[in-house]
C-alpha cells in the first residue's frame, strides 16, 4: 500500500475510535485522576480539602486493619479462584459427555450466574441462619454432627468461608462456559491419536485436554483474580463482617469516621496492583 | 508384527448397518488396502481394528489374541489419521516419540528410533518446530513418523494422503511402499483412491455398502473383477460396459458381431442361457487398428466416430459411442486420431470380460465360479 493510503487509513481509524476514547476518558480516566488527587488531601464531607502530602499513605501503611484486610483478600482470592476454576472445569468436562437431557443440564448450570445477587444472598442467609436455617437443622438435628448451633455468617472467621463458597457457587458457571466452549473445539482425533499412542483416559486428559485448555485456564484465573480483587456486593451483602480490601476501603470512605482521603489512597495502591495484573493478561495470556 | 483376523464383523448404528458380515485375514507382514466409495464402511472397519469403534457382532484378533473388548491404548497399534491429529502443543520431536515413550522404550532406543524416522522422512531440520509452523506435506510426514517410530503389532492408515496435492501424494505413496517393505510391517490402509489401492496393496479389498465385493491381488482385481461394480471402480478411465444380444454364438450390438467362443474363460453352455450380457472392455485394451499387429484373437471395431480426443502426453483418451453409450479408449502417442475422424479400434478378445445383465456378476466358465 502506498504511504498516502496508509496515512488516510490511520486517520480514519483515529476518527472512528475517538468517540469511544472520549467516553472512556470521561467515565474512567477522570475519576482515576481525581482519585489520585484526593489521595494527597484530607477530605471533609462538606467538600473542604487540606493538602497532607503522603500522610494518607503513611497512615494506611501503619494501620494493622489494612494488612488484615489484605490477608483476608488473599484467602478470598485463592479460595474463589481455585474453587471456580476446578468446579468449572469439572462441570465442563461432565457436560461435554453425551447423555440424556444434556442440553437441559447445560442450561441449568448457568442459573446461579444469572440470578440477581440480592435474592440469592437472602437465600444463603436463610440457609445458614442459626435458628431456622437448613444448615444447622441438618448438621445438628438430623446428622447430630455437633450439639451446638453455629452462626457461621455471624462469625467473621467462618463467614469468610461461607463467602468463598457463595462466590464459587455463583461464579463457576462463567468458568464452566469458557471451558466448555473450548472443549467442544478440541478435535476428536487428538483424543483418538493419544489413545492409539497408549494413553488411558487420565493420560488423554493430561496430554490433550489440559494443554488445549491452557490459554482458557490462564484467562479464567486472571480474569477471576481481577474481578474478585474488586468484588464488593457479594461479600458486603452476604457477610459485611468479612473485611476484604474493597469492604475495608468502603468502611474508610463512607462509614464510621469518614476518611475519603485514606480510601482514595487504598484505591490508588489497589489500582497499581490491578494494572500489573492487566499488563500480565495483555502481555502474556493474550500472546499465547 | 502380527496377523490380523476379522471374523463375521457386523457394525450398525442403531438400525443402520454399516459393515455387514465382513471376513478378512491379514497375514503377518502383509499390506492390505481397503478401497471403496465414501460410506462403504472401510474407515469404520479400520476404526474397529483400532478400537475406536465398538464391534456390534463378530471377532477381531491381532496376533491370534481376541481383542474385541480391549480399549485402543492396550492394543499396541499405530495409526496415521486423515487430518494427521498432531499434538499442537508439542514439537515435532515430542510428537514422534510420544507413543514410544509411553510404551516404555529406554532412552537409547527412543533416540535411535527418532534418528531413523527423522532421517527416513527428512524431518531433521523441523524437529524443534510446532505442527502449526509446518506445511501440509511436512505435517503428513510427522504423522507418518509418529506411527513408524512405534514398535506396533499393526499399522493402520486412514486415508493419509487425501489432503496432499497430487505431486506430493505420489511421492509419499512411493515412500510408504518403500518403508512398508523395508520393515515388513503388517499394515491396513484405507483409501478411496484406486491408484493408491493398486500400487500399495499386496492385496486389495474392494468394499461397497458395508459388503466386501472382492479380495485379491491388485492384478486379480484389475483383470478378473467379480462384478461390474469392481470392474468400473478399479481402473481409470472406468471399464466400458456394453449391453449385447446373444445370437447363436455371437454377441451383437451396433453393427458388430463378436464371436463369444473366442473370449477367454467363457463356458458357451452356460452362456446360452442368457438373452443379453454386458461386454466389459477396459479403455486400456483398445488399440488403434492402424498400429496393431494382426492376430486371430483380435476383434476390430471399424467405423468408430471419434467424438473427443483428450491428450494426456504419452496417452490420449478417445471418446466415442459404442452400443449407444459413451465409451472411452486409451491410445498411446503413436496414434494420431483427430476429433470427428472415423477410425478402427482393435481389442484382444482374451482381455474382454462378460457380465450377467441382471446379477452384474462376471460370467466365467463353470469350474471357476
Amino acid at each position: 500500500m502506498s504511504s498516502v493510503l496508509i496515512k488516510n487509513e490511520s486517520r480514519l481509524g483515529l476518527k472512528l475510535v475517538a468517540p469511544a476514547v472520549g467516553i472512556i476518558g470521561l467515565l474512567v480516566i477522570y475519576p482515576i485522576l481525581f482519585n489520585l488527587y484526593l489521595s494527597f488531601f484530607d477530605v471533609q464531607l462538606n467538600g473542604s480539602k487540606t493538602f497532607v502530602g503522603l500522610d494518607n499513605y503513611t497512615e494506611l501503611l501503619g494501620n494493622p486493619r489494612y494488612y488484615h484486610s489484605i490477608g483476608v483478600s488473599i484467602i478470598y482470592l485463592i479460595g474463589t479462584v481455585v474453587g471456580t476454576t476446578v468446579l468449572g472445569l469439572a462441570a465442563a468436562i461432565l457436560m461435554n459427555q453425551t447423555f440424556r437431557f444434556r442440553n437441559l443440564a447445560r442450561g441449568l448450570i448457568l442459573l446461579p450466574y444469572f440470578a440477581p445477587v440480592i435474592s440469592v444472598v437472602f437465600g444463603w442467609q436463610f440457609i445458614f441462619d442459626p435458628v431456622n436455617g437448613i444448615y444447622n437443622h441438618v448438621v445438628v438435628d438430623v446428622l447430630h454432627l455437633t450439639n451446638e448451633r453455629e452462626n457461621l455468617i455471624g462469625n467473621p472467621d467462618s463467614a469468610l468461608f461461607v463467602v468463598i463458597l457463595f462466590d464459587i457457587w455463583k461464579h463457576f458457571p462463567i468458568a464452566y462456559l469458557l471451558f466448555l466452549a473450548k472443549l467442544q473445539s478440541v478435535p476428536k482425533d487428538l483424543y483418538e491419536a493419544a489413545a492409539i499412542d497408549g494413553q488411558n483416559p487420565w493420560g488423554r486428559f493430561w496430554h490433550v485436554t489440559l494443554p488445549e485448555l491452557k490459554f482458557v485456564i490462564a484467562t479464567v484465573v486472571l480474569l477471576r483474580v481481577i474481578w474478585n480483587l474488586n468484588r464488593f456486593e457479594d461479600v458486603y451483602l452476604l457477610a459485611p463482617n468479612v473485611e476484604t480490601l474493597p469492604i475495608f476501603t468502603y468502611y474508610q470512605a463512607f462509614a464510621g469516621i469518614v476518611d475519603q482521603g485514606a480510601a482514595a489512597a487504598i484505591s490508588v495502591i489497589q489500582l497499581l496492583v490491578l494494572v500489573g495484573l492487566i499488563w500480565l493478561y495483555v502481555r502474556k495470556v493474550l500472546k499465547w | 508384527m502380527s496377523s490380523v483376523i476379522l471374523r463375521n464383523i457386523n457394525k450398525s448404528y442403531g438400525n443402520l448397518p454399516i459393515v455387514k458380515n465382513l471376513n478378512l485375514d491379514v497375514k503377518d507382514g502383509e499390506f492390505v488396502v481397503l478401497v471403496g466409495p465414501s460410506g462403504c464402511g472401510k474407515s469404520t472397519t479400520l476404526r474397529m481394528v483400532a478400537g475406536l469403534e465398538d464391534i456390534t457382532q463378530g471377532d477381531i484378533q491381532i496376533g491370534n489374541k481376541t481383542i474385541n473388548d480391549l480399549p485402543p491404548h492396550k492394543r499396541n497399534i499405530a495409526m496415521v489419521f486423515q487430518n494427521y491429529a498432531l499434538y499442537p502443543h508439542m514439537s515435532v520431536r515430542e510428537n514422534i516419540v510420544f507413543g514410544l515413550k509411553k510404551s516404555g522404550a529406554d532412552a537409547a532406543t527412543i533416540k535411535q528410533r527418532l534418528t531413523d524416522v527423522s532421517e527416513m522422512l527428512k524431518l531433521n531440520e523441523y524437529l524443534d518446530r510446532k505442527p502449526a509452523d509446518l506445511s501440509g506435506g511436512q505435517r503428513q510426514r510427522v504423522a507418518m513418523g509418529r506411527a513408524l517410530a512405534r514398535d506396533a503389532d499393526v499399522y493402520l492408515f486412514d486415508e493419509p494422503l487425501s489432503n496432499l496435492d497430487a505431486k506430493l501424494r505420489h511421492h509419499m505413496r512411493t515412500e510408504i511402499a518403500r518403508i512398508q517393505h523395508q520393515y515388513n510391517m503388517t499394515a491396513i490402509y484405507v483409501t478411496h483412491d484406486q491408484i493408491e489401492a493398486m500400487t500399495l496393496g499386496d492385496r486389495v479389498v474392494v468394499m461397497r455398502d458395508g459388503i466386501v465385493e472382492q479380495v485379491g491381488t491388485p492384478m486379480d482385481i484389475y483383470l478378473q473383477p467379480t462384478n461390474t461394480f469392481v470392474a468400473t471402480f478399479i481402473g481409470s478411465p472406468a471399464m466400458n460396459l456394453i449391453e449385447a444380444k446373444l445370437e447363436g454364438e455371437e454377441l451383437v450390438f451396433d453393427q458388430y458381431r463378436i464371436p463369444a467362443a473366442k473370449i477367454a474363460n467363457v463356458d458357451m453352455h452356460s452362456l446360452s442361457a442368457h438373452d443379453t450380457v454386458l461386454v466389459g472392455i477396459r479403455p486400456d485394451f483398445f488399440e488403434d487398428s492402424a498400429l496393431s499387429s494382426p492376430s486371430d484373437n483380435l476383434f476390430e471395431f471399424n467405423d468408430i466416430q471419434v467424438d473427443l480426443v483428450e491428450n494426456l502426453g504419452f496417452d490420449k483418451e478417445i471418446l466415442f459411442k459404442l452400443g449407444g453409450e459413451d465409451a472411452k479408449a486409451r491410445l498411446d502417442l503413436r496414434s494420431h486420431v483427430k476429433r470427428q475422424e472415423h477410425i478402427s479400434l482393435s481389442v484382444d478378445l482374451n482381455r474382454v470380460l462378460l457380465f450377467d445383465t441382471s446379477t452384474q456378476g462376471m460370467l466365467l466358465n463353470a469350474g471357476e465360479v
